[in-house]
């Protein structure tokens, strides 16, 4: 028995949205921007905020136009089914690369940091099946589970950048261009694909409590993941200076490493891996959930929390492809980034494309 | 459901029984409370010593304590952290782990060496080692260092390093030096890093002069430790080259707005009376650089130092306190004293170095756009050495701490 | 249907057929034998003959007022000295007709006195029944300082007179319906008309109706009857021995669940946050009530996690310790034999040990237990090294604090997870730890109580007094709780 139907609203997807790319301010992201944009790591990603909003400011627009239950009834609404399923794989392998890519980084990261002595795989084995198990609870749970911890990765970032401050010198954002006012724009469109999620939340548009609450909770969850994004990579070039910024993969844990909190607390990082972990755990959950949605939505899978488990495995195996870390990011996330960025950002302009010819032929 | 419950209980089990693979029981573990690292004839091979803490000692209040020793050292060849620490396992039952390290000894012979910077290349890489540990430079071999260092007043030897290096500090005798900053610094590759200089050995030949311009082994002191952190190492890109005296240290932190402004023991000159000093407690209100940096010509560096004193002891006995007069001549005195000393340091800093050890080149880069022009222009090699620098001190307050009045020695002789 | 079931229910509908007959005798003869008259020592089986006819009085001895048996039955029948209505006769308060045997028999059992006339097809039940039930007392397992100290007792009327001293309304239902068939047991739901959602009302009707055993004497085993599932750590029923308590959840819409035979009640549906408000919050003034909720929560936190953070963290995670720290409890477990995990899930079973059996001794031997567990247990342990003192503290304080929980039922959710925790921590430190704790966290939010999210009204969010972690001023509360779906949400 269901006494409220559909309860989730804003908040639920804010908080779902903080974690699934507002946390990107926390894995090796910052390392990939700052590669070659130096101390300008910060600007990259308002410039890739600038490039997506116009696509992502169409799909809306779309979505509301012809209310239709979410991304892929719109993609079949507008192209047809064959055109509307074939972007829709492109879009889904697009998502699904970055995903796996993502999640190696992250084991590594657990691996490298934490348990340097356990072979990956079975600490990539623990974290996919703690992602399957919260998973399969379904949206609602997820969406739910997502505001419950959510204090606890509030509490975590505030305390994290309250550590912080205390290293950091202002000066060092100086120069403001970094690497060079081209790389910085060069590279804020070629990693726009890093907020590809905002556009494959839009499967979700229905499932909320009316669709005014997934644009609120949309609008101001992105806000507020760019500008914590934002303010985290300024806190990393503030922290290390732009020489030492690109040599660091981990600067979400190096940075709260160097910090003593008088003289008792001297090695903080660990106690700062537990927001850390939690948010990563919700954020492959998200990420798995609606990529299989994604995909169910497209081939009119009904219960497609059957996919979980294939889809996950599958990007578990083929993320264990690149032989180490270094790769992974740098060539492999990079590379897909590189390719994924143009489909995502042209989509939507597509749909509105075929969206004005058939209003033309209409008329 | 009975099934599900077994399965999981399978699963847990053997797990529980041997562990996982990170799992590590505590007393299975060495902690290493600080790190020493020599040179040794061999390129590429260092000497290393660990300084192990023993947690059976001075834990607990009652029940028996140990005879065991409370710490123990071990020296072990190998060219960087890691292997350093595996070969040290071999004399050691238990497991070296270095995370809780608070203090990184180089010998000064090391540091002065070019394969120095080779070394702590390494040190990032070690997950064990944290970049917040405190770099310091000893005269003699750092193993030495390590074993003459007996602490007599804490029963625990990383409380030791602790307490020593919080109180040089605070005192302003040497700079904060985490792992990190160095890299920093280094990376940055424009301005000299400064590491606490430390010393067990006394050298005897020194005399009594004031109180701040000695080095570490200088300070003559009586007593059981042998142990002196005074004064500090530069570095050169990567590369010790010179010693500051404590005083020169003091400077250093007080141009550096990076570096916390501690409160400093310092003493002047008295100007009505010259054979006497007057001694009072620096507070730094307020440090501002300006570089006014032209591309062709000379670049003017502006330092604006706003700072407070409180006198606690004029031995001279001239009533400051009270006349109005002779408080404005301490200023100006005291200004210009300050003045001079910092003046003279800048001087070697310029003609010396080469560079500056106060980390200024930050306030040049708001100037340049982006790291390419920055980089160019080059602070270190064309733009600090043949700079101007002008210091301003100014001083805001003259406290004369809880005294009234000077006691009248005149009349108390009587 | 099963044949043998066909059978036994054929017989038991043939009986509750039976009409009263104009026989006196007939009637008696049926009654005496059902009642098994002779063997049952308290079954009386009394004559009475008056001027005007004969009557037949039956009875337990044991469950009526045998002063008003006298006074205002068997008195006035021995007086009547015309053939007139046994209604017109009787004095009692209460008295109904009945007309068949199966009524007669449900009134017996009920402790009812049942009186035949000769020639009269029907029967008179004179209710002035007396059962025997303690007396109102203090509340036990949920004490508060500030507030009413009264509780419910095993007597469904005493209990709904306490409720309905509480609340003086017309608007207060006390519906009873049956559950079970041997034999039936009426359980009575109390809610409030113009508040209670019908959907939720009726969920819980059906679904008593739909118990398919043969009896159930108290709310106790009624709730794991009724509850989704039962097999879940999490009770989605609060269980609650206070009338106030229970009085101040049917204001707000929710509806209690009361059995004869039970010296508690449940309340249904329940959010996760029911389990740690005590009513005391609302009786404390709010700086008060909010700092006792604060420190409930510390508590709830420290059993949940205290050991298995420990665990983690001495196993894997040890460059988190500062270094003093880390020394003092390295030198404690130089001389332990076990390792870490052990260690801790000994003494949290030895805790639990001490927490059962101070349950079950009988309370002259209570005092031993004290001397038992703190001395054997703590003191002796540590001293023959086979715990090291900080595990003592650590499960001291971990079981200590799982009973500031504000319900018992709650209490066992975090007892049991507890270990779920510490073997998860054993397994791979921070990682496994935290991922039972999401997982556990997930399973939680996803439960639903009669169609109640648990963790509302903070996810999903809806209005209501916002009463979760701390509660308002108590002027500021405008809304009932919206999750419930109350008829009437404004307070105001």
């Amino acid at each position: 028995m269901e006494l409220l139907k559909k309860p989730m609203r804003a908040r639920e997807l804010i908080a779902m949205i903080f974690m699934l790319i507002g946390i990107k301010g926390g894995d090796t992201t910052p390392s990939l921007f700052a590669d070659e944009a130096q101390n300008a790591l910060w600007i990259a990603p308002i410039v890739s905020f600038v490039v997506i909003l116009p696509p992502f400011i169409t799909l809306m627009y779309l979505l509301k136009k012809y209310q239709t239950r979410n991304l892929a009834e719109l993609l079949h609404h507008l192209l047809g089914t064959k055109l509307g399923t074939i972007i829709g794989i492109f879009l889904f392998v697009g998502a699904f690369i970055s995903m796996a890519a993502d999640m190696r980084n992250i084991v590594e990261e657990i691996n490298y940091l934490y348990f340097p002595n356990s072979p990956t795989i079975i600490i990539y084995l623990i974290f996919i099946v703690i992602c399957l198990f919260v998973a399969n609870k379904g949206l609602e749970s997820i969406g739910s589970l997502a505001w419950a911890v959510l204090p606890v990765i509030v509490l975590t970032i505030i305390s994290v950048m309250f550590v912080d401050f205390q290293a950091t010198v202002w000066q060092r954002i100086f120069p403001i261009l970094g690497g060079g006012a081209s790389i910085v724009i060069r590279d804020g469109f070629s990693l726009s694909s890093v907020f590809l999620e905002f556009f494959l939340l839009t499967i979700a548009y229905q499932a909320f409590h009316d669709t005014k609450q997934f644009r609120i909770g949309m609008y101001t969850g992105s806000i507020l993941s760019v500008l914590l994004i934002v303010l985290f990579y300024m806190i990393y070039t503030m922290v290390f200076d732009y020489n030492t910024v690109d040599n660091i993969a981990y600067l979400y844990q190096e940075s709260t490493e160097i910090v003593p909190l008088g003289h008792f607390f001297t090695n903080i990082s660990t106690f700062f891996m537990v927001g850390w972990l939690l948010s990563n755990f919700l954020r492959f959950t998200i990420f798995l959930y609606i990529i299989c949605w994604l995909y169910g939505a497209l081939f009119q899978i009904k219960r497609f929390e059957g996919l979980l488990m294939p889809i996950s495995f599958l990007a578990m195996i083929l993320s264990m492809i690149p032989p180490n870390f270094i790769t992974n990011e740098m060539i492999v996330r990079k590379t897909s980034f590189h390719w994924i960025s143009p489909i995502y950002l042209c989509f939507p302009f597509l749909l509105l494309a075929a969206s004005l010819w058939r209003e033309r032929r209409k008329l | 459901m009975k099934k599900i419950i077994v399965i999981l209980f399978l699963i847990f089990l053997p797990a529980l029984l041997g562990g996982c693979f990170d799992q590590k029981e505590l007393e299975e573990q060495a902690f290493v409370v600080s790190i020493g690292v020599d040179k040794t004839d061999t390129r590429g091979v260092f000497r290393f010593s660990f300084q192990i803490a023993n947690p059976e000692v001075g834990s607990s209040a009652t029940g028996t304590s140990t005879k065991e020793p409370a710490q123990a050292v071990i020296s072990v060849l190998g060219s960087d952290f890691l292997t350093a620490t595996n070969a040290a396992n071999a004399t050691v039952a238990k497991e070296i782990t270095l995370n809780q390290a608070r203090v990184v000894i180089i010998s000064e012979k090391l540091a002065r060496s070019k394969e120095f910077i080779h070394l702590m290349q390494s040190a990032p890489s070690t997950v064990d080692l944290k970049l917040n540990a405190q770099l310091v430079v000893s005269k003699e071999n750092a193993e030495t260092f390590i074993r003459n260092n007996k602490p007599r007043l804490e029963s625990r030897p990383h409380k030791y390093y602790q307490y020593m290096l919080d109180r040089a500090k605070e005192t302003g005798i040497i700079p904060d030096a985490p792992l990190v900053r160095f890299f920093q610094i280094t990376e940055g590759d424009a301005d000299l890093f400064i590491a606490p200089y430390a010393t067990t050995i006394r050298d005897d030949e020194t005399e009594i002069g004031e109180e701040d311009h000695y080095k570490a082994g200088e300070i003559p002191v009586k007593g059981e430790s042998q142990t002196q952190f005074m004064g500090s190492a530069v570095f050169r890109e990567g590369q010790m080259i010179s010693t500051l005296t404590g005083e020169e240290n003091r400077f250093c932190l007080m141009f550096d707005s990076t570096l916390a402004q501690k409160d400093i023991l310092i003493s002047f000159n008295d100007p009505l009376m010259k054979e006497y000093q007057v001694a009072g407690r620096l507070d730094i209100n307020n440090v501002k650089v300006k570089v006014d940096y032209k591309k062709e010509k000379q670049t003017t560096i502006n330092v604006f130092v706003d700072f407070n004193i409180n006198i606690h002891a004029i031995p001279s006995t001239v009533d400051y306190i009270q006349s109005l007069e002779k408080q404005r001549i301490l200023k100006n005195s005291i200004e210009k004293q300050i003045k001079n000393r910092g003046e003279r340091f800048i001087n070697k800093t310029q003609e010396k170095f080469k560079a500056e050890p106060f980390y200024w080149s930050l306030h040049i880069r708001h100037k340049f756009l982006d790291i390419k022009q920055y980089e160019k222009a080059d602070w270190m090699n064309k733009i600090y050495p043949n700079a101007q620098v002008r210091l301003h001190f100014n001083l805001e307050g003259l406290e004369f701490g809880k005294m009234l009045r000077e006691t009248d020695i005149e009349e108390v002789r009587d | 249907m099963f044949p043998w079931q066909k059978q036994k229910t054929a017989a038991v509908q043939k009986r509750k057929e039976r009409k009263i007959s104009r026989n006196l005798k007939s009637n008696v003869a049926y009654i005496e034998e059902q009642f098994s008259y002779g063997i049952n020592f308290d079954f009386v089986s009394q004559e009475i003959v008056s001027p005007a006819s004969r009557y037949h009085l039956f009875f337990y001895s044991t469950t009526i007022d045998t002063q008003q048996l006298s006074d205002h039955i068997i008195s006035p029948l021995l007086e009547a000295k015309k053939d007139i209505p046994i209604s017109r006769i009787l004095t009692v308060p209460s008295l109904a007709s009945i007309e068949s045997m199966n009524g007669a028999e449900k009134g017996l059992t009920a402790g009812s006195v049942i009186i035949f006339k000769e020639g009269s097809p029907e029967a008179f039940e004179a209710n002035i029944q007396d059962f025997k039930h303690r007396s109102i007392e203090k509340a036990d397992n949920e004490r508060t300082v500030k507030g009413p100290k009264d509780s419910l007792t095993e007597s469904l009327t005493t209990n709904i007179s306490m409720i309905r001293k509480k609340m003086p309304s017309k608007d207060l239902i006390a519906e009873s319906i049956e559950v079970g068939v041997r034999p039936a047991d009426p359980v009575t739901l109390v809610y409030v008309r113009d508040l209670v959602n019908n959907d939720v009302l009726e969920n819980i009707k059906k679904r008593i109706q739909s118990i398919t055993v043969d009896n159930i004497r108290n709310v106790e085993v009624l709730e794991q009857f009724l509850e989704e599932r039962p097999r879940s750590l999490f009770p989605t029923m609060l269980y609650t021995e206070r009338p106030d308590n229970a009085a101040n959840y049917v204001s707000e819409g929710f509806i209690a669940i009361m059995m004869d035979n039970s010296s508690s009640c449940l309340i249904a549906p329940i959010t996760i946050w029911g389990f740690f408000h005590s009513p005391e919050d609302i009786y404390l003034r709010w700086a008060f009530g909010n700092f006792s909720r604060l420190i409930r929560a510390v508590a709830y936190l420290i059993t949940l996690f205290v050991s298995a953070t420990y665990v983690a963290i001495t196993n894997y995670h040890v460059q988190l310790v500062p270094i003093d720290l880390l020394l003092a409890v390295a030198s404690s477990r130089e001389r332990v034999p076990l390792p870490i995990t052990y260690e801790v899930l000994l003494m949290e079973l030895a805790f639990e040990l001490i927490r059962e059996a101070g349950v079950r001794i009988p309370s002259p031997l209570g005092p031993t237990i004290g001397i038992v567990g703190a001395l054997i247990l703590g003191q002796a342990a540590v001293e023959a090294n086979i715990v090291s003192p900080i595990v003592v503290i650590l499960v001291a304080l971990s079981g200590l604090s799982s009973f500031t929980a504000a319900n018992y039922s709650i209490n066992h959710t975090l007892r049991i997870s507890r270990f779920i925790f510490i073997l998860a921590a054993s397994l791979m430190g921070a990682l496994s730890l935290l991922g039972a704790i999401i997982i556990w966290l997930a399973y939680a939010v996803s439960l639903n109580s009669f169609g109640v999210p648990y963790f509302s009204p903070a996810t999903p969010h809806t209005k209501s007094s916002d009463d979760t972690y701390f509660r308002k001023l108590l002027k500021n509360i405008k809304w009932r709780p919206v999750f419930l779906k109350p008829k009437d949400v404004d307070k105001k």
